[in-house]
């Protein structure tokens, strides 16, 4: 028998606000624990919400880039339900009049492209964090992340298989963070993945039980799930092992399997009502296009840019596009050093390398891109050489110094003195003097050898080429 | 009786009390509800900041009923701390929130007034909050114009509270304007003693104008539903985990959850809660919570402020408290200011159309003088 | 009307005499309700706010006034900066 599987997600991300969605609380991830806290978002009576701008603002943005229709009036209600990291007993959030509906995404997979269908994107808070603590036997919570505007993207079940799930998601990313709706960083939960799935016989239309799995925090977490949990359904159909019910389960990674939550089991009566503190918000067409002019340039326009203008290579230019991030790098250092092939070259093969020692991906790899641009500089203007420049990326990397500086108090500079250079080359030969016959006799090799010699008598602060036309002056020389 | 439910001994022309559901910083406030005992707010709500910058000094915390909920059972049988430190001449204004029409009723009965401004004027941050479409700090005072004078200390937009008109502030000043009163003659004639000598009395110095309120019927049940929801979810806030009472026997959250609010809340909250959940539930959000705001639409659509001026209703029908919702229902589903006073021995309510207070003064003014 | 199902939505468990006084109160509104129905509010919308105001924003500027200390002092249980409940996994 022939299974097909029926998935629906629903992505939460977080907006990329300074504070958060109903007080002026940061809404930065990482900081101490109730640090970002107010009398607000720690759930006290007499705050009314007053709704941040920024954080519709965004909303808008992530309804342009996913093709949406705008709702022309929209507006906010209240999710009512217990639990401690809930400091209201409430959560805001859009029910009856969502910010958008009826949006689009073109994912390509292994199969071709195709389009996902959204129902639709909502604004809403977040809720705080739990954190079980086994020593004293008790919940701890931080109330940091509380109130922290998310849009939470719900598509219809239109996906079939993992790999098209994962496409979606990649796609998503590129197009919120490019966007600057989101940074979307799965790791850091500011992109978060809830996915609706059933299994149903191929060419049947009836969808079959679902089950939701949530508490997956990357990619391959995901994409793992799904494997497991169809199976788990196909399996249950087949041999009829288990009974599936309507639930939500739990992803955990360790183990590989999913989990029934029995906590959430009961079902819950939400008893949304529509928020009579926040007025209805009216979005007119000016307001969508002052939004869509300020979109910052997308992914796929700056692939284009990447290879067309600035003749960048087709594997070079993905890797900077495939990534807010570096992308943003690459702009910030253009701006010193305008030289493209040049900066590509030093993201992808320096820095991501330093990056990689430190257990840092594409996304959160920092850089002060004056600094970087110096670097690139001083080598053009061949004040020192790359081996030096390479050691100089990391002394920024690890400690912040100032390169322009470093080089001259440290006399990193090249020699540029070509009799000194003559002079060092005239004692090597001297001291090499077996080299230089063996070389001359035709050993070939030993050029680089006696040019290495050189350099570690000038403490690698000359011009390699200089280094090795005027030895192979000297030598000629030598033999006349 | 105690006034106060806590006395700063302050006294004198600029001395205001305060309801204890008004957050003062550094003080306790309950709303005399156990389930905040211990609380101590960290902030002072914009009313308490707006007095204190003029010149106003805080006389004390009154009681109130839980949260501000009467008994729909009882009734009201105690006068409020904020009608009797006014009529005792304790202080000479007190600051209280009042959807239900308690206070309003109680300050006509005891010789004092009542001004219940236009929803939206004053800032409800650090007000704790009861229904709030409907929240909305009001004065108690022996006189109206001098009462008037405090709220224009606390009126006016403030950037921490979204549900409130643009103006900064507001000033109440007597119109020379010829007030037409609207008598809604079969709401009237449900108190025989208003009917036959209020309205004729008003009648000699007012235009009056015959009006009907169109579903007069139903204003307590849509207030009662969509208030009871709206309190329903402000309470549940408490549960014993961030601030205020936790009960001292529990095993798991669910059980520090019932029994610090079975423990906390009295009975006419548990009420006002549950039936909060009912109407909000999946299956009678339709009938009873969405039927409920659409007929609220239907009450404020109805008024036609450019037949009268002023609204004059009485301010019982009767005994039963449920009964008596229907007469400051008006204000609470329409955000309309209204003032209560005694005049010639009758309890008059008058209601006026959205910040037209100014209408209410005059209106109060020509009673004072000339009936 | 069932009372159960909302004394577990509302996290409240009533006493036997409250909830014979309670029982009486809710029937009695319950009833007063049927009153609605006749009603037309065919093309009405519903009126959550009197307020007739649209688009009232905060500006995203972080401003930070009362300090952890205080805003924890109020907590029955605090532990190490963190508010503390009993444990939600069994």
């Amino acid at each position: 028998m022939n299974y097909e599987t029926v998935m629906g997600l629903e992505v939460h991300v977080e907006l990329s606000t300074e504070t958060k969605l109903f007080c002026a609380c940061c809404a930065k991830f990482g900081a101490e624990a109730n640090e970002n806290i107010c009398p607000a978002c720690m759930g006290m009576p007499g705050m009314p919400a007053v709704i941040n701008k920024k954080a519709v603002e965004l909303g808008i943005a992530a309804s342009l880039v996913t093709n949406s229709e705008i709702t022309p009036c929209m507006t906010f209600d209240k999710k009512n339900y217990f639990y401690p990291d809930l400091p209201t007993g409430y959560q805001i959030t859009q029910w009856f009049a969502p910010i958008c509906k009826n949006g689009w995404i073109e994912i390509e997979t292994s199969e071709g492209k195709r389009k996902i269908t959204l129902k639709q994107i909502h604004i809403e808070e977040d809720a705080g964090k739990l954190v079980h603590d086994n020593r004293i036997g008790a919940s701890l919570i931080d109330f940091n992340r509380t109130s922290v505007p998310l849009v939470e993207i719900v598509s219809n079940p239109d996906f079939r298989t993992a790999e098209e799930v994962v496409a979606y998601l990649e796609k998503l990313r590129l197009l919120l963070s490019f966007a600057g709706v989101s940074d979307c960083k799965m790791q850091e939960g500011s992109m978060r993945c809830d996915v609706n799935i059933s299994v149903r016989k191929v060419g049947s239309t009836a969808l079959g039980t679902r089950t939701e799995i949530k508490n997956m925090n990357s990619l391959k977490a995901i994409a793992a799930a799904i494997t497991f949990e169809s199976q788990r359904h196909i399996n249950a159909l087949e041999t009829g092992s288990e009974v599936l019910v309507q639930e939500t389960r739990r992803w955990d990674d360790n183990i590989g399997e999913t989990f029934s939550m029995r906590e959430k089991e009961a079902a819950a009566d939400y008893r949304y009502f529509p928020d009579p503190e926040i007025m209805p918000i009216e979005i007119g067409d000016d307001w969508i296009n002052d939004v869509r002019n300020s979109l910052p340039e997308t992914s796929y326009d700056k692939y284009a840019r990447l290879t067309q203008e600035l003749g960048l290579s087709e594997y070079d230019s993905k890797i900077i596009t495939g990534s807010k991030n570096l992308s943003d790098i690459f702009d910030g250092t253009m701006k010193y050093f305008d030289n493209p092939k040049e900066v590509v070259n030093w993201i992808i093969v320096e820095l991501l390398s330093i990056a990689k020692g430190d257990n840092k991906g594409e996304d959160d790899v920092k850089i002060d891109c004056r600094k970087f641009a110096e670097i690139m500089e001083l080598v053009d203007n061949k004040t020192i050489n790359r081996n030096i420049a390479k050691k100089l990326l990391l002394l920024i990397w690890e400690d912040d110094i100032d390169p322009v500086l470093y080089v001259k108090e440290n006399k990193l500079g090249m020699v540029s003195d070509t009799r000194l250079i003559e002079d060092t080359i005239q004692l090597v030969l001297k001291e090499q003097s077996n080299s230089v016959e063996q070389y001359k006799a035709g050993n070939d090799k030993l050029f680089n050898f006696l040019v290495g010699q050189v350099m570690k008598k000038l403490a690698g602060k000359a011009d390699p080429k200089i280094v090795n036309s005027l030895l192979a002056d000297a030598i000629k020389k030598d033999d006349m | 009786m105690s006034y106060f439910i806590e006395d700063y001994g302050v006294r004198g022309h600029n001395a205001v009390a305060l309801e204890d559901s008004i957050m003062q910083k550094g003080k306790q406030v309950t709303a005399n509800s156990k389930i905040l005992e211990g609380f101590v707010s960290p902030f002072n709500a914009a009313v308490a900041e707006r007095l204190i910058n003029a010149q106003f000094t805080v006389a004390g915390k009154t009681s109130m009923n839980e949260f501000g909920i009467p008994s729909l059972l009882n009734g009201q049988t105690e006068v409020l701390g904020a009608v009797k430190v006014v009529s005792d001449g304790v202080v000479d204004y007190a600051l209280c929130n009042d959807i239900f029409g308690q206070y309003r009723k109680q300050a006509a009965e005891n010789s004092c007034c009542y001004i219940h401004p236009t929803y939206g004027t004053v800032s409800r941050f650090g007000i704790i909050p009861l229904a709030s479409s409907m929240d909305r700090i009001g004065v108690v005072c022996k006189n109206i114009s001098d009462g008037f004078n405090v709220l224009s200390k606390i009126a006016g937009n403030d950037f921490r509270d979204g549900a409130m008109y643009p103006e900064k502030t507001y000033k109440y000043e007597i119109s020379d304007k010829r007030i037409r009163i609207g008598i809604p003659k079969a709401v009237t004639q449900k108190d025989e003693l208003f009917d036959e000598n209020v309205t004729k009395t008003l009648g000699e110095c007012f235009q009056t104008v015959d009006m009907e309120l169109e579903n007069f019927d139903v204003y307590k049940q849509v207030v009662y539903i969509l208030s009871c929801a709206e309190i329903s979810n402000n309470i549940s806030r408490y549960d014993g985990v961030k601030f205020g009472y936790r009960t001292p026997a529990y095993r798991g959250v669910n059980e520090l959850y019932i029994n610090t609010r079975s423990e906390g809340f009295g009975t006419d909250v548990k009420l006002t809660a549950l039936m909060g959940a009912m109407v909000l539930s999946q299956e009678n959000y339709v009938p009873y919570y969405e039927k409920a705001m659409k007929v609220r639409r239907l009450i404020k659509n109805s008024l036609r402020f450019d037949n009268y001026d002023v609204i004059a209703l009485p301010c019982s029908i009767g005994n039963d408290p449920y009964e008596n919702l229907s007469l400051y229902a008006l204000s609470a589903l329409a955000g309309l200011p209204s003032v209560t006073f005694k005049h010639n021995g009758h309890n008059i309510q008058l209601v006026g159309n959205v910040k037209r207070e100014d209408l209410l003064l005059t209106a109060w003014e020509v009673c004072r003088h000339e009936l | 009307m069932d009372i159960d199902i909302y004394e577990s939505m509302t996290k409240m468990s009533l006493s036997e005499p409250e909830r014979s006084e309670i029982s009486a109160q809710a029937d009695r509104l319950v009833n007063s309700f049927a009153a609605l129905e006749s009603i037309n509010t065919n093309d009405v919308d519903v009126l959550f706010t009197v307020l007739d105001i649209k688009n009232v924003f905060r500006d995203d500027a972080a401003i930070k006034e009362i300090p952890k200390e205080t805003l924890l002092s109020n907590a029955p249980e605090q532990y190490d900066g963190y508010f503390q409940a009993p444990k939600t996994l069994e």
